[in-house]
């Protein structure tokens, strides 16, 4: 027992306190070999999860906007055209107040649905 | 010339924040020889018990891990979880056999004590089986108290933080266990 809250026995005959004092010292002495304990409670720990490393995240994002850039430089006509043709397509389709505002509250839900998945995952 | 051990808390930083698992082996192997033998007490010499129990224990105290604030020891933090694990046990194993039979377990178990605990002994290693036979008779916080104060070697304040209750309730459990303890080795009490 922890000699700095419980003295030693006052009285020479209190066997029992003797008892559980050699108890206790021979208990503390004796080593319990591991034969293998360390690499059971290894094997029984739960499966690693992933961890993404810090800079990986920049590193996508890196190198999207450089593919993006790239792509602008070498078909410099391409964006424009794409950007011309949904123009036209959207003045030849007249839209109502009502359809703007849902064609709106859609893309600002999906927006709102994926950085709420992205937050979760990281 | 070799570098000194890595410290318990760099053990544990490395396990948190890299999900270091070789640094939780190490802290396996350190601490595995005290947490067993503490549960081969509590469960009164059952060691392959005791082995389930220290496993628990481990797997427990990983996915922990994060919560373990250093405000004891790691050591003592460990006792605390190993102590849980074999009270829920030793619950779940009464639950169980309160089907089968009736009347109380530790009386019973008391009374068997008592009547093994005969002076034709031989002294040394007798008195210890006895003791263990005595022990494993006490009620659980009594023998959890007494194994963790004399064979863990804690503090009151410390063997009350392992077991979850005032330190007030620990000092109850020891001496009524040391009572019972006397009563049922009184054989072994020297003549006056």
């Amino acid at each position: 027992m922890n000699t700095h809250t419980t003295p030693e026995p006052r009285e020479p005959d209190d066997w029992l306190e003797q008892a559980l004092r050699n108890d206790a010292r021979e208990h503390r002495d004796g080593y319990v070999d591991d034969a293998g304990f360390t690499a059971r409670v290894m094997a029984a720990l739960p499966a690693a999860v992933e961890v993404l490393p810090r800079w990986r995240r920049p590193a996508v994002a890196a190198i999207w906007a450089a593919a993006a850039a790239g792509m602008a430089l070498a078909l410099p006509g391409v964006a424009l055209d794409v950007g011309r043709e949904a123009f036209r397509l959207l003045a030849a389709h007249p839209l109502s107040l009502p359809q703007v505002g849902l064609t709106l509250a859609v893309l600002g839900l999906g927006t709102w649905v994926a950085a709420a998945w992205t937050l979760q995952r990281d | 010339m070799a570098s000194p051990p890595d410290s318990d808390a760099a053990l544990i930083a490395r396990a948190v924040v890299q999900d270091d698992r070789h640094a939780f082996a190490e802290l396996v192997r350190r601490h595995q020889s005290s947490v067993r033998a503490c549960l081969r007490k509590l469960t009164a010499g059952n060691h392959a018990l005791a082995d389930d129990l220290a496993q628990e224990t481990f797997v427990l105290a990983w996915r922990h891990l994060k919560s373990f604030r250093q405000e004891a020891r790691f050591s003592t933090w460990l006792y605390r979880i190993a102590t849980n694990c074999w009270l829920a046990d030793a619950r779940k194993r009464k639950e169980e056999l309160l089907g089968d039979a009736g009347g109380d377990g530790d009386d019973e178990a008391m009374a068997a004590a008592l009547g093994e605990a005969t002076p034709d002994h031989a002294r040394g290693s007798a008195l210890r089986m006895d003791l263990e036979r005595a022990m494993a008779a006490l009620s659980e916080g009594e023998r959890a108290a007494i194994v963790q104060c004399y064979h863990n070697d804690l503090s009151h304040e410390e063997a009350a933080y392992v077991l979850g209750m005032p330190i007030g309730t620990v000092k109850t459990h020891i001496l009524r266990g040391k009572q019972k303890l006397k009563l049922a080795l009184a054989a072994w009490a020297p003549q006056a």
